[in-house]
């Protein structure tokens, strides 16, 4: 079995349609920590999110042998979890939560207000790295996905581009106002700690 | 310089978003205005503290979940071969040893205390099957020699339980899916409804609502199919599974009909998209001999359950 996991994304494709039973497993251990992550930022609810990210997982399962190989394999799967998510939040008339823009702001100072004067000890980073996931889910949906992928996991503005199927300047000028808008939540970490090494969970190049 | 730019203005600028006037104007700005210059340093500091933020950890009971399904569709695929389905320790194990797993601190969004099990919509969907009560009824068929009532039989019992199953079946959520080694068979009538694309909708709503009302009294369900059609509709079948892969949907009801306004010919497929609401795919015949079979869909909409 040790072979298996060191094929290439693609191989395990071919061979999960030519009907090897175990590589499609094999490909989702892969990548399904980041595929999460997308899920989760974008249905803002855990149930859905994993409703949605094993609706992705079966029809990325029973469409495989349709991946004609024009992007990688990853970036195949994440359209497909996006897609299933919007499929979704389509489907369930159910918005994702995002406040209007007034009272996100408002939260938001808020707060940052509340932050003030917190000590740098562990549970203030412990709280800090909370602040960071619910100030996000404050954000508008494209533009909370666009940070995700590319500011939080690390995507190349061209592949995240071609995940959420936008141009790259879209995708860009997303995560521009979405770090305007986060700025005041964050602004308490402008001289963050060394970031804890997360490389090994990243899905592409550090953003410069 | 007169104004600040807004900080949304500075975060385009810092991409090279803003056209070559404001690019210019802000540039200048920046390079006199301490405020400003700081703001861009807090803006690049956004991206280093999302980069440095722990990406949300994929609770273990989802993971759970995802190797089961896959398993079960593996197993489904295999068409019943033996044990081909993932052992859960070799996948734990393995989930452990990947170098890509993300770090193993808590974080926000695992929601430990939460364990309610999830069932999503396409579990559910997949005991509208019925297998066991088809080949019953087929058999019936045969010992009695055909005859509307039989088949009446099949469609009542089969919306009763589609009816059922239209709420949510927590109960059985845990369940082995008991058909996995069957073959999955949607229900088939022939309403002679002549389908159009303008009133797709309404006359879906109507041949659903039929099928419904058989529920209540034995009379007024739709005319049920002669013996003789069952042959052609192995094809009606196929579609249906082949448009249940393609679309990740399970058709639970198949109406041999016509549409347009020269009458052709036509399968009208009815997939539950939710509880709720239930997608209708009109599809050409032909669809045996396409291969990509999106491409017979002549028409689709999306009409209430009731």
């Amino acid at each position: 079995m040790d072979a298996v996991h060191e094929l290439p994304d693609r191989e395990l494709l071919t061979r999960h349609s030519q009907g090897d039973d175990q590589a499609f497993a094999v490909l989702v251990r892969r990548h399904r920590e980041r595929l999460w992550a997308v899920s989760i930022r974008m249905m803002g609810d855990r149930e859905e999110a994993s409703d949605a990210l094993q609706d992705a997982f079966l029809s990325a399962f029973r469409a495989a042998d349709r991946f004609r190989g024009e992007s990688q394999v990853s970036t195949w799967l994440h359209r497909i979890v996006v897609n299933a998510c919007h499929d979704r939040l389509r489907r369930r008339k159910v918005r994702p939560a995002t406040p209007t823009e007034d009272e996100a702001l408002d939260v938001l100072s808020n707060e940052r207000l509340g932050r003030a004067g917190g000590s740098p000890d562990h549970a203030a980073r412990t709280e800090t790295r909370l602040d960071v996931h619910a100030a996000l889910d404050l954000l508008p949906l494209e533009q909370r996905l666009a940070l995700t992928l590319v500011d939080m996991l690390g995507y190349r503005v061209e592949e995240a581009a071609q995940i959420l199927d936008v141009a790259s300047g879209t995708v860009k000028s997303r995560c521009a106002r979405g770090r305007a808008k986060l700025l005041p939540s964050l602004a308490h970490l402008r001289n963050p700690q060394p970031p804890r090494d997360v490389t090994s969970g990243r899905g592409g190049a550090t953003p410069s | 310089m007169t104004s600040h730019p807004d900080v949304e203005a500075l975060a385009l600028f810092a991409e090279d978003l803003l056209d070559s006037d404001e690019m210019r104007t802000v540039a200048a700005h920046t390079d006199s205005c301490a405020t400003c210059a700081a703001t861009l340093d807090e803006l690049a500091g956004v991206t280093r503290v999302l980069a440095g933020t722990p990406v949300p950890e994929l609770p273990g009971d989802v993971s759970d979940l995802i190797d089961r399904r896959l398993a079960e569709a593996a197993h489904e695929r295999a068409e019943g071969a033996a044990d081909s389905g993932t052992d859960e320790s070799d996948a734990d194990a393995d989930a452990g040893s990947d170098a890509r797993t993300a770090p193993g601190h808590g974080s926000s969004d695992d929601g430990a205390s939460d364990l309610a099990p999830v069932t999503p919509i396409t579990r559910r969907r997949r005991s509208f099957g019925l297998p066991q009560l088809l080949v019953a009824a087929a058999a019936a068929v045969f010992v009695v020699g055909g005859g509307a009532a039989v088949v009446t039989e099949v469609l009542r019992s089969s919306t009763e339980n589609t009816g059922s199953a239209s709420a949510p079946m927590e109960a059985s959520e845990e369940e082995a899916p008991q058909d996995m080694g069957q073959s999955y068979r949607p229900e088939v009538l022939a309403s002679e409804t002549v389908y159009t694309d303008a009133d797709l909708a309404e006359q879906a709503g109507g041949v659903l609502e039929t099928t419904a009302g058989t529920d209540a009294n034995e009379d007024g369900g739709p005319e049920a199919l002669s013996d003789d059609a069952g042959s052609d509709l192995v094809g009606a079948e196929e579609c249906a599974a082949r448009l249940d892969e393609a679309l990740g949907t399970r058709v639970t009801l198949v109406d041999d009909a016509f549409y347009g306004t020269g009458a052709e010919r036509a399968w009208v497929l009815y997939a539950p998209a939710d509880d709720d609401r239930v997608d209708v795919y009109v599809l050409d015949p032909r669809c045996v001999q396409e291969d990509d079979i999106t491409r017979s869909v002549l028409a689709e909409t999306t009409v209430d359950a009731r």
